[in-house]
């Protein structure tokens, strides 16, 4: 995860970024709201679930939640800078909070949302290859309704949750590069191609081809891709 | 392996453009990869730093990335290898001296 950098690596990104095999933010976003859903109906007493995945600085990329509560108690953490969210991400074990009002473990969350219905909380991490990517957290209004048995629930959700949520790029690298790629890899494609036609034409190589086009693109005033079509198309471009 | 004698003013010149037209590495990258430039961005960045020499096509492709991304600009533009004086003498980092000398009887 360090190489984000590495050209192989954003290219494999934009293909399958092209290709549709990539989830895109929205459906990632959708991912995480349905999961939120999913693991609110099947814990018994919840109020209210959520799904965070963070980048290595512990900023929260991506969030799910069933509703304002979980929400709001959410972005509490993010802000403060800690709560049971992050410390399960970044211990990567589960958390249980028998009673928000008496935990000890992060006094300025507790504080914060003492008057938020939130008192019982599990928050387990989002494990993926060896990387914690985030945490899922489920969250009920009054004290010690979640068990180790809510615990060993919530872990049975993170496992095969974080393993589909890693193959989202959290990185905004294949993003960006596929918004000009398809268009930079036609345009790369039709200049290739009329090196092509020109090798074939002249017998030159590659460059002296790329050479001749450049040249044909100056002295006509006409940008290299459209020098290029032309040539495709058979518009006697290349007379000299 | 050195540089060509005049591929710092053509670095030093599309340097210019790309400032005077804000246009990123990773823009001119894309646009020198989408007219079938061959070398990667890293290349690119290290070249534009001066601390790699490229082939003279790949000069002249990265010049025609800049001024087809600024040519609605009104700045300096990016001059391809054979608009640059041939010179001799070793590149001068001094730009301003115009080439007024007379020449020796």
């Amino acid at each position: 995860m360090t190489k984000k950098h590495l050209p192989l690596d954003e290219l494999s990104g934009a293909i399958g970024r092209i290709l549709g095999l990539l989830l895109t933010e929205e459906k990632v976003d959708h991912a995480v709201q349905s999961l939120s859903q999913a693991i609110k109906d099947s814990v018994p007493g919840a109020i209210g679930a959520g799904v965070s995945i963070f980048d290595p600085q512990g900023r929260a990329t991506s969030t799910g939640s069933t509703d304002g509560i979980v929400e709001e108690s959410d972005q509490l953490q993010y802000e403060l800078g800690q709560g049971p969210c992050l410390t399960a991400w970044a211990s990567e074990e589960p958390v249980l909070v028998e009673d928000a009002h008496t935990e000890s473990r992060w006094p300025e969350w507790t504080a914060a949302v003492v008057a938020l219905p939130v008192r019982s909380v599990v928050s387990a991490p989002l494990i993926a290859s060896g990387h914690s990517i985030g945490a899922i957290k489920v969250y009920a209004s009054r004290p010690s309704v979640f068990d180790s048995g809510t615990v060993s629930l919530m872990e049975l959700f993170a496992s095969p949750a974080a393993t589909l949520l890693s193959h989202i790029q959290s990185s905004e690298t294949p993003q960006r590069i596929s918004e000009g790629l398809q268009t930079a890899l036609y345009g790369r494609d039709l200049v290739n191609r009329a090196c092509g036609v020109l090798m074939e034409r002249h017998k030159i190589t590659h460059e002296e081809a790329l050479q001749r086009l450049l040249l044909q693109s100056r002295n006509t005033g006409t940008a290299l891709q459209q020098v290029s079509e032309e040539l495709i198309a058979g518009i006697p471009a290349d007379r000299q | 392996m050195g540089f060509d004698s005049n591929e710092p003013e053509q670095r030093r010149r599309l340097l210019a453009a790309l400032e005077s037209a804000g246009i990123s590495t990773g823009t001119l990258w894309l646009r020198y990869f989408s007219i079938g430039g061959s070398v990667g961005e890293y290349e690119v960045e290290a070249y534009l730093q001066g601390m790699l020499s490229l082939p003279e096509l790949e000069r002249d492709l990265l010049a025609m990335a800049a001024n087809e991304l600024s040519s609605r600009g009104a700045g300096p533009r990016a001059p391809y290898a054979d608009e640059l004086p041939v010179d001799e003498t070793p590149a001068q980092e001094n730009p301003g001296l115009p080439d007024d000398g007379p020449a020796s009887p």
